[in-house]
């Protein structure tokens, strides 16, 4: 089942939380909704489920648009961040929930609630924990519980709110890519929320970044992370350095004062040599030296004054052997320019 | 605009509500305005005559000077007790710990006839003093007694959840710094639990003030010497004057409401809700007293 | 440079081991004075009640049980606790459904309102009613003209035992309700539920304990209300006493056996109502615990 939200505004007395919001997710699509605190996601979910209305704006499922609908009548599966077990249910009762609340009519029988809580269990591998209470699980069982309850009910349309915050790191990665495994499984309409762009976009078909309210880019992972439509979809997706500079013809250039450009360089895309090449190249000093982890990071200040951070492969600064305080050359690889914002106040 | 509610997901608000305040005006409201709309039937000078006759003033000084005093007691002997249940360790503890609750459990007029007897002349505790020439029964003293049996589990339930909330590591540091014990106990224990021993103060008081079963059989009820305010209303219904009980009613009202106040702006100060006696899920059981 | 002299390792441990605790004299003549001063306003009327019930002998105390007044007294105890216990039971929980799990304008106005009849004189709250439905209260003349009776009369007891335990059970599961917030009940509406379903599968089992605790504080209040009770009276023997009237009445007349006997009753509820809380507080302490993560 498709999803569309045409032009949502909402509003918390003064607080914009979304502002003329425009997004269309196709059936069966596995979406992320990547943004920092505030940037209005989880309103934006929330309000996609029936959890909060919007003040203006319509949602459409499959082109209907079900604004008049309660989150009763939504269909939708939705698994909070702090899971929202039943805490006084077991893990099958939670389950079988969404089931037994069925009106007379349509309420499947006992044996086949059963048999339907059985192969969710089965699913999410805890079949030996059916009688267990939410307070005797961990936080990956426990999140795996509220997926399963709110799959049981077989919604067209799958919503997650920052479903790994609350967990440790190894767990997250274990859940994320189960999340993912499941989704190549059953191809439901998936739509999560989360502020980890990795998790973003190691598990998303599509990600969404959004920023205070607005829609800054919508796209697959690779297009996001390597074409960033603004500087904030750049800076929110991973380290970035921050130059002033100015395009001129198809050069770009690099200098100390303000000017109406931001040039932006990923570490990983800054090499550093003894010797300078034949292009853009410029002298730093090095300050510091971090090689504890996949990539060496080095910190070091360009010529001009500005600090530069540079990630080297673990082989490369070996083969450098670079010391503090050395005068090197770092040669970009690559540079993104935009026009400066308010960004650049803030970075200097 | 202002918005008088967020619209939110969740049904049955307004019936939930409308509900709950009609059930609050039919009960609550309407009878306590009723008692000012009788009142106010008075003149100002008829009301301030019998509001502040001899025998009224009297039985003010006798109704707040005991409670005060009954308050200062349970003040002292609380802060005493809540320390002994939180960090002593002794037989018959736990079985202390569930008794203190018992002015609350026990219906006041047996609280009251049980005290008389026991403190009449020839009471268990009454034959010990009235050779000294203590009478406790049928006089003041028996009503600060009474009293003091009214609100001795205030301090300690509001106390007793600080003290088990204290850090004991605050005690350290200041035994660290070289700091004997009295020294750790005046200038660090006792300001840490002084607000919540404040508001036990004022809810014991205010409770007291208002206590009639617990009094009335150990006061003797001589008017202007033993009679307290309350007892004071039932004989003026007893004798038909409505507009004389009305007004020494609202006298009371008002110190009530007064109270109220003061006791929610002491449990603001202090931090906020106080919980339950063993910081349990159940917040705020302490000022329910179930005597009546 | 100032010189920095540490202090001596062996003797800050020596002292602390008296930082944090009283001498041992200090700690017994503590317990002491707090245990005699909770045996003689708790312990001694506890027991004076017992031994004064049975004073005259076992069958003196059951016959002050089963004479008729005493009998009717129990009745209307009763009946005026078996009405208004879950008439406010009933009131609590749609109280603390309204402000527990809304956000409105107004609300702490509403929670101090709700407050009230615990400020309140007992006296005062069986005077109020007096006001409105006596003889020469506001709706005095009409009830008269219609032969209604409500003072001096159970109805009038039944109202005045609605207010005294009015707050109960609403302020034990208001702040409990409030604090368990709405995300299950959220979470139970995308799964299908109806509000009613809702609150009766989710939300209901959740507060258990609190209500079970109000309703015990609710009830032993009911039962053991003397002042308001005694203002709408009318104290007619066998017809408007509740125990607590009966036992004053008793006890004017010197009749105190009898008295402490009924008395005993009372005194047996109050310690069944403190073992139920010690209980319902463990249970609710078991809960809270098992839900840290």
């Amino acid at each position: 089942m498709s999803i569309d939200a045409i032009n949502i505004s909402k509003n918390f007395g003064h607080f914009p939380a979304l502002n003329k919001v425009n997004l269309e997710i196709p059936s069966g699509e596995l979406v992320a909704l990547l943004g920092p605190s505030g940037s209005g996601k989880t309103t934006l979910l929330r309000i996609i489920a029936g959890l909060e209305f919007p003040d203006s704006g319509t949602v459409r499922f499959d082109g209907n648009d079900i604004g008049a609908r309660s989150a009763r009548d939504r269909r939708v599966g939705f698994v909070f961040q702090h899971y929202a077990l039943f805490r006084h249910m077991t893990v099958f009762e939670n389950i079988a929930f969404g089931l037994r609340v069925r009106p007379r009519a349509s309420r499947p029988s006992r044996a086949q609630i059963r048999a339907k809580v059985q192969e969710l269990l089965k699913l999410i591998q805890l079949e030996n924990l059916a009688d267990r209470y939410p307070s005797q699980l961990s936080g990956g069982q426990r999140q795996r519980v509220a997926l399963a309850r709110a799959l049981a009910v077989e919604p067209s349309v799958l919503l997650l709110d920052e479903p790994f915050g609350a967990l440790d790191a190894k767990v997250r990665l274990e859940l994320r890519r189960w999340l993912r495994q499941l989704h190549d499984e059953i191809h439901i309409t998936s739509v999560f929320v989360t502020h980890d762009q990795e998790e973003a976009l190691e598990v998303a078909d599509r990600v969404v970044v959004m920023n205070e309210g607005r829609i800054e880019q919508v796209g697959s992972p690779e297009d996001v992370y390597n074409h960033p439509a603004s500087p904030f979809v750049y800076n929110f997706l991973g380290n970035v350095n921050l130059f002033h500079g100015r395009v001129e013809e198809d050069k770009t250039y690099i200098q100390e004062s303000e000017t109406g450009h931001v040039v932006y360089v990923r570490p990983h895309l800054l090499d550093i040599a003894r010797l300078p090449n034949d292009g853009s190249h410029f002298r730093a000093r090095v300050k510091h030296i971090n090689s504890a982890g996949p990539l060496v990071k080095v910190e070091a200040i360009a010529e001009w004054g500005d600090p530069v951070r540079v990630e080297l492969p673990q082989e490369r600064f070996r083969s450098l052997q670079l010391m503090k305080n050395e005068e090197v050359f770092i040669i970009p690889k690559d540079v993104k320019v935009f026009p400066a914002r308010k960004e650049m106040a803030r970075a200097k | 605009m202002r918005q008088l509610k967020q619209k939110t997901i969740l049904p049955g608000f307004g019936l939930a509500l409308g509900f709950t305040i009609l059930y609050l005006s039919l009960l609550v409201l309407i009878p306590l305005s009723a008692t000012f709309l009788k009142a106010s039937s008075l003149s100002w000078q008829q009301f301030s005559h019998i509001a502040t006759s001899h025998r009224a003033l009297a039985s003010y000084k006798l109704s707040y000077g005991a409670s005060a005093i009954a308050a200062t007691i349970n003040l002292f002997f609380g802060l005493i007790v809540s320390w002994v249940l939180v960090r002593y360790n002794f037989p018959g503890r736990r079985l202390f710990d569930s008794l203190v609750d018992l002015p609350f459990a026990l219906p006041t007029a047996v609280a009251g006839i049980a005290l008389t007897t026991i403190y009449s002349p020839n009471g268990w505790i009454g034959h010990l003093l009235s050779p000294l020439g203590v009478q406790s029964a049928y006089s003041r003293l028996g009503v600060v007694i009474a009293l003091t049996f009214t609100g001795l589990p205030f301090v300690v339930r509001t106390v007793q959840p600080v003290l088990e909330d204290l850090d004991k590591e605050m005690e350290e540091a200041a035994a660290s710094l070289g700091a004997n014990r009295w020294q750790t106990i005046t200038k660090v224990l006792l300001p840490a639990v002084m607000p919540a021993a404040v508001t036990g103060f004022s809810m014991a008081f205010a409770r007291a003030v208002g206590e009639y079963g617990s009094v009335v059989f150990i006061s003797g009820n001589m008017p202007l010497k033993t009679e307290i305010t309350p007892l004071l209303i039932i004989t003026k219904l007893e004798q038909y004057d409505y507009a004389g009980a009305t007004a020494i009613a609202v006298v009371m009202l008002i110190s009530s409401f007064v109270l109220l106040l003061a006791i929610n702006l002491l449990q603001a100060w202090s931090g906020g809700r106080l919980k339950g006696a063993h910081g349990s899920e159940l917040p705020e059981i302490v000022e329910t007293g179930v005597a009546g | 440079m100032a010189s920095i002299t540490l202090p001596n390792p062996g003797v800050a441990v020596a002292g602390a081991a008296h930082a944090t605790t009283e001498r041992a004299w200090v700690r017994w003549t503590l317990i002491a004075i707090a245990v005699t001063f909770l045996g003689v306003f708790l312990f001694l009327p506890l027991a004076v009640v017992f031994s004064s019930a049975l004073e005259k002998g076992f069958s003196v105390y059951l016959a002050a049980l089963r004479e008729s007044d005493a009998m009717s007294a129990i009745k209307l105890t009763l009946i005026a606790a078996g009405i208004a216990v879950p008439l406010n039971m009933f009131f609590g929980v749609t109280a603390a459904w309204a402000i527990g799990k809304f956000d409105f304008f107004g609300k702490s106005l509403l929670v101090t309102l709700i407050d009230l009849p615990f400020s309140v004189s007992p006296v005062v709250s069986g005077l109020i009613y007096v006001l409105i439905f006596g003889l020469q209260g506001l709706l005095g003349p009409w009830l008269a003209v219609h032969d209604i009776k409500i003072i001096f009369a159970v109805p009038g007891i039944v109202l005045a035992t609605l207010f005294v335990t009015f707050p109960f059970v609403a302020r034990e599961l208001i702040p409990l309700v409030e604090s368990q917030g709405t995300e299950e009940e959220e979470a139970a509406l995308t799964l299908g539920a109806s509000g009613f379903q809702t609150f009766w599968r989710v939300t209901l089992p959740n507060i258990k304990w609190g209500l079970l605790y109000g309703v015990i504080l609710c009830n032993a209040r009911a039962m053991g209300e003397f002042g308001a009770v005694s203002v709408v009276s009318g104290h007619i023997r066998g017809r408007t006493n509740t125990m607590p009237l009966h036992i004053e009445i008793l006890y004017n007349e010197y009749q105190f056996a009898p008295a402490f006997a009924v008395a005993s009753l009372l005194a047996l509820l109050a310690l069944a109502t403190l073992l139920a809380k010690t209980f319902v507080e463990w249970k609710a302490r078991q809960q809270s615990a098992e839900l840290k993560p």
